[in-house]
């Protein structure tokens, strides 16, 4: 004790510890800063520039679009466009869980290929799956649902998945005692029992969809992201500035609903 | 139902030279006993000796590394078919010290898994109980004294009354065995007794043989027509409650033979650790 002068919170070690972590840290964001040339006051020299073109340009924004559908139904595909690949994604990875979770697979080897391949396709984002089938198809609203019904599969998988594995082995375990087949255990123990959490993660792929299938349409795959970005491109930057705007209260809408009716179904 | 004439002179269920290792661990080491259709036998023990193994591995929930297990005159093997597995285990029932129900689940849907063993694929997918199910489902509850819980989920009821559902699931088998693994842990005493009681006398009602796990001497005692003993995976007792001594209950519960005798044995059994029930 009479090392110190006042009594230390930490150990020593733990202290030299978050030494460490802090240099390290600021070390990186050195090297990052000039690997990039990034000039954090670049920002403040240009900010001129930057309020000029909020000012002047972007506002007021306009929400009567010319020509081709209004903004209403714009916002409309574009929350179908996030409900299809929730549908179809979702029915999919339903069908896979069973297979992927380690707790009601009949395979482990099938469990393991199929879980790698979901934490693969999690980590594309839906942007390379779109530019690999638009090669394919083509520009259009049926990519953009193929690309997000694809990397939808992919993370419900995952998410379902990890839902399974926390049903309780306890109850299963009591099915199984009991002499229950497989596909009856299924039904009357796991689904019940997990229902709550796939019903969350279908809302949280509707909610991520809404926002991916705007950046989805940007590069091609239709929809709202795309008009967004055709206005853009002829320097009618009010028009995508009022569609950007629908699209921000559109979120906000939908996440406040799924907000809402997750807290109903769990409980 | 059990033919009682084919089994009432042979035993029901018979376990000879049961090992089952988990490492270097041996969690049963050489276990045999026999049990007679109406008998309830108890298995003490302190945590960790082998009790919840020794089950597990009769209904197979546990893999066996050596023995044999024969019930109803079935030989339970590590390689019987998953048809002959499933008509063995619905004829066992099965009861958990922590409930294992469904807890999204009614009462009622609770207690009709009991019937899932005997059921096809699709009938068990779809859940289509036949009426009369439904109505022995019904008496069994309404005996249990859980009719008016019987549309609650399981989730809402309290300790004793979800011991009470997995107790109705269980005699919705229409079991010839019933193996309860520590059933009033997780208890208040008074409701202990409660469920004890009501396993007790529902067994001897329907003439079940009845296999309990348990911690307290003495409700195995007051319960059981028989108590087996268990130490560090081994059978170290077997007999009825009369010739089970306080030297042996504190032989049987005491970590540590040095000590064997030194202490009141109710002191011993009441500062036994109360470990996590992981190991076994």
């Amino acid at each position: 004790m009479s090392d110190y002068k006042t009594i230390p919170k930490k150990i020593k070690e733990q202290r030299k510890f978050y030494a460490i972590t802090f240099t390290v840290i600021a070390l990186l964001y050195i090297i990052a800063t000039i690997q990039t040339k990034f000039n954090p006051f670049d920002f403040f020299f240009k900010m001129g520039n930057f309020f000029d073109f909020l000012l002047n340009e972007l506002l007021p924004p306009n929400f009567e679009l010319s020509g081709g559908l209004g903004l209403i139904s714009l916002v409309m595909q574009n929350i179908g466009m996030s409900i299809i690949p929730t549908f179809f994604g979702g029915i999919i990875a339903f069908c896979l869980s069973f297979l992927t979770s380690y707790s009601t697979a009949p395979n482990r080897v099938i469990a393991i290929i199929l879980r790698g391949l979901a934490s693969f396709q999690r980590n594309l984002p839906s942007a390379i799956w779109l530019m690999i089938l638009v090669m394919a198809f083509g520009i259009g609203t049926t990519v953009g649902v193929l690309a997000l019904t694809i990397n939808t599969i992919g993370y419900l998988l995952r998410g379902f998945a990890d839902v399974l594995d926390e049903v309780g082995k306890e109850s299963m375990e009591a099915i199984d005692s009991v002499g229950a087949r497989y596909l009856p255990k299924l039904f009357q123990c796991v689904i019940p029992a997990a229902l709550p959490g796939f019903i969350s993660w279908l809302l949280y792929a509707i909610e991520i969809n809404i926002l991916s299938s705007t950046v989805i349409g940007a590069v091609g795959g239709g929809g709202i992201g795309m008009i967004m970005m055709s206005h853009w491109k002829l320097f009618r930057f009010r028009t995508s500035f009022g569609i950007i705007l629908a699209l921000a209260v559109t979120v906000i809408v939908v996440n406040s609903l799924t907000d809402y009716l997750r807290k109903r179904v769990i409980r | 139902m059990i033919n009682s004439s084919i089994y009432s002179n042979d035993a029901i269920l018979s376990v000879k030279g049961l090992k089952k290792y988990y490492g270097a661990t041996k969690a049963v080491d050489d276990v045999d006993f026999d049990i007679k259709p109406g008998e309830i036998v108890s298995i003490i023990g302190r945590s960790g000796a082998g009790k919840s193994t020794v089950m597990r591995c009769i209904n197979r929930l546990v893999l066996r590394d050596e023995g044999s297990i024969t019930f109803e005159g079935m030989e339970i093997t590590n390689k019987m078919s998953p048809k002959q597995l499933r008509e063995a285990r619905s004829r066992i029932g099965f009861i958990f010290q922590n409930y294992n129900l469904v807890y999204r689940l009614t009462v009622f849907q609770n207690v009709m898994h009991g019937r899932l063993g005997y059921m096809s694929t699709l009938d068990g997918v779809l859940g289509r109980y036949s009426e009369e199910d439904k109505m022995k489902a019904y008496n069994i509850i309404e005996t249990l004294g859980l009719n008016e819980q019987l549309y609650q989920r399981a989730a809402d009821l309290s300790g004793g009354q979800k011991q009470r559902v997995a107790i109705a699931r269980a005699l919705m088998q229409e079991p010839s065995l019933l193996m309860c693994d520590e059933p009033i842990a997780s208890l208040d005493p008074v409701t202990s007794r409660t469920i004890m009681e009501l396993i007790v006398s529902q067994a001897r009602e329907r003439g079940i043989a009845c296999l309990i796990n348990l911690h307290q001497v003495d409700f195995a005692k007051e319960y059981s027509t028989r108590i087996i003993g268990m130490r560090d995976g081994k059978l170290v007792f077997d007999g009825s409650s009369a010739i089970l001594t306080d030297d042996m209950i504190s032989y049987i519960y005491k970590g540590d033979d040095n000590r064997l005798g030194n202490q009141s044995v109710d002191m011993q059994i009441s500062n036994k650790p109360v470990e996590e029930y992981n190991i076994v």
